[in-house]
């Protein structure tokens, strides 16, 4: 046991009703920027969303077009796997329900790929019925780079690493295959509430 | 235990047996709270390798949960662990050798007064020289000690003070620029050894500038103080 | 302007990993060809650590940081130079 620190204590953080924390987080006010690497500035004349793969045709939206689709406002909780999390917040973006439309698939993962070359990886029962966006708008405000403008994939029941900043595209696969963080010890599926944080949880 | 500024503070440790460090170097230190909770950050040294007792000078962080116990709370007796000294590439013995050009934002100066203090502690004639920006006098750690080595030809500290000077001050009023720079000295031809500490923004500023005023990148060692942490 | 410090920021981390102070030691980045300290090289912070070559941002190493455990995972080749 290391020796206690005297008048050392944790500092005070907003309590929020217990029941919407996952275990071992705390919540947070402000919004925590973390990132693998460094932030890509792409404009949104540059900017595409493609979605290929295990498809039958590729897929593909300029900014315009996917401006141009049914889109959504709504309010998430979303949860890092370095143990913040942040509730209520506000983002308008299209459901990935929406995009999967445009093709036909016999997979069942996908790989989100970025500017800047991070890759995850998910299931499509993850990503589908209603549980991810691609989004553009966080707090009624274009979304800035540093949180993953000009547009980033988010999907609040899985770990904040899932939803990936700077998103480009999403390839459909027939087999899972682990993204930057999967592959170097996080978890592959990334369930707070099950406190998928590692390998081996 | 010694107050430096308003909102910093030194802290000499009784570290038991410390098997010696080079300046330039940090510690790891970690607290536990009574409930288990632990909260770990470095510190750069802040004593030379020949002082006594290894010192550690702390900078109060808005909102640190670790910083605000080691200037507001901290009582000589409590106790915390310690893990070091860590860093090999962030450092300079007098063996080393000059012209030695030192760049510090803040309380970026306190590993860089390791260097100083070592400096001195060995009787070293290396010319050294100090470039220190902070936003008000009042800010500025070791002032006193700073004021000192006016009478050491071997070294030069110049203070640029950002925000507020004092009625009559002599220094520089500014942000550092490249006229600073090339005032402060010593010129890229002298091939000076340098050493940039402070906010991560401070220090890209300071390398870029250093750069493009002809100095070797690789003759410029810096370490950035992160956001995050405190 | 992005948030990285210097590969000295982990290196607490590297000497639990390593047993000795891995700063000095010198990497030639495969994507570049430069070679640089390990403390010069940049350490982004997002759900681990990532280390990067600060030429061309090639990854050098991830590290995820459990409680109570550690994985580090090292990309590319590595070339160490370490003293005799």
């Amino acid at each position: 046991m290391p020796p206690v620190t005297r008048g050392f204590r944790r500092r005070r953080r907003r309590t929020v009703d217990p029941a919407r924390i996952p275990p071992g987080q705390y919540a947070v006010e402000d919004f925590p920027v973390l990132s693998a690497g460094p932030t890509p500035h792409t404009s949104v004349e540059d900017w595409s969303l493609t979605i290929d793969g295990a498809v039958d045709a590729a897929a593909t939206w300029t900014w315009d077009e996917l401006l141009a689709l049914p889109d959504e406002t709504f309010t998430v909780d979303i949860h890092c796997v370095t143990k913040w999390s942040k509730f209520d917040t506000a983002w308008t973006g299209v459901s990935v329900d929406t995009l999967l439309e445009a093709v036909d698939t016999g997979g069942d993962y996908l790989t989100a790929w970025c500017d800047g070359g991070y890759t995850t990886n998910l299931a499509l029962e993850d990503v589908t019925d209603g549980r991810a966006w691609v989004v553009h708008t966080f707090g009624g405000e274009p979304l800035e780079a540093e949180h993953g403008g000009p547009v980033r994939l988010l999907v609040p029941h899985l770990y904040l690493w899932k939803s990936a900043k700077w998103l480009r595209g999403l390839t459909l696969t027939l087999d899972d295959e682990p993204g930057f963080w999967e592959a170097a010890g996080y978890h592959n599926r990334g369930d707070p509430w099950r406190e998928q944080r590692y390998w081996d949880d | 235990m010694r107050e430096e500024t308003a909102l910093t503070r030194t802290l000499a440790l009784d570290t038991g047996e410390w098997r010696g460090h080079l300046a330039g170097q940090h510690v790891d230190v970690r607290l536990t709270a009574e409930d288990g909770y632990q909260a770990q950050r470095s510190y750069s040294i802040a004593s030379a390798p020949e002082s006594p007792h290894l010192e550690l000078t702390v900078e109060r962080v808005e909102e640190g949960e670790v910083s605000e116990w080691f200037t507001e709370e901290a009582h000589p007796g409590d106790q915390f662990e310690l893990r070091g000294p860590i860093g090999g590439h962030f450092t300079w013995r007098v063996e080393d050798g000059g012209p030695l050009l030192l760049v510090a934002g803040g309380a970026g100066l306190v590993p860089l007064m390791a260097m100083l203090r070592h400096r001195t502690a060995r009787h070293s004639e290396v010319d050294a020289r100090l470039l220190l920006s902070a936003r008000r006098l009042h800010e500025v750690i070791y002032r006193d000690e700073l004021g000192a080595f006016a009478t050491d030809p071997g070294v030069e500290v110049a203070i640029a003070l950002t925000r507020e000077q004092p009625s009559g001050w002599q220094g520089f009023d500014r942000r550092i620029d490249p006229a600073m720079l090339v005032e402060v000295g010593p010129p890229a031809a002298a091939a000076p050894r340098i050493f940039v500490c402070g906010p991560t923004g401070f220090v890209e500023r300071a390398a870029d500038l250093l750069v493009a005023l002809g100095h070797d990148p690789r003759a410029i060692r810096a370490e950035r103080f992160g956001p995050s942490g405190g | 302007m992005d948030d990285w410090l210097d590969g000295n920021a982990i290196a607490g981390v590297l000497v639990e990993i390593f047993g000795r102070d891995m700063t000095t030691v010198v990497r030639g980045c495969p994507s570049c060809g430069a070679r640089h300290e390990v403390g010069a090289h940049r350490l982004y912070r997002g759900a681990g650590l990532v280390l990067r070559c600060p030429s061309c941002d090639d990854v050098a190493l991830r590290l995820a940081l459990a409680d109570d455990r550690r994985l580090v995972t090292f990309q590319g080749t590595w070339s160490v130079e370490l003293p005799a």
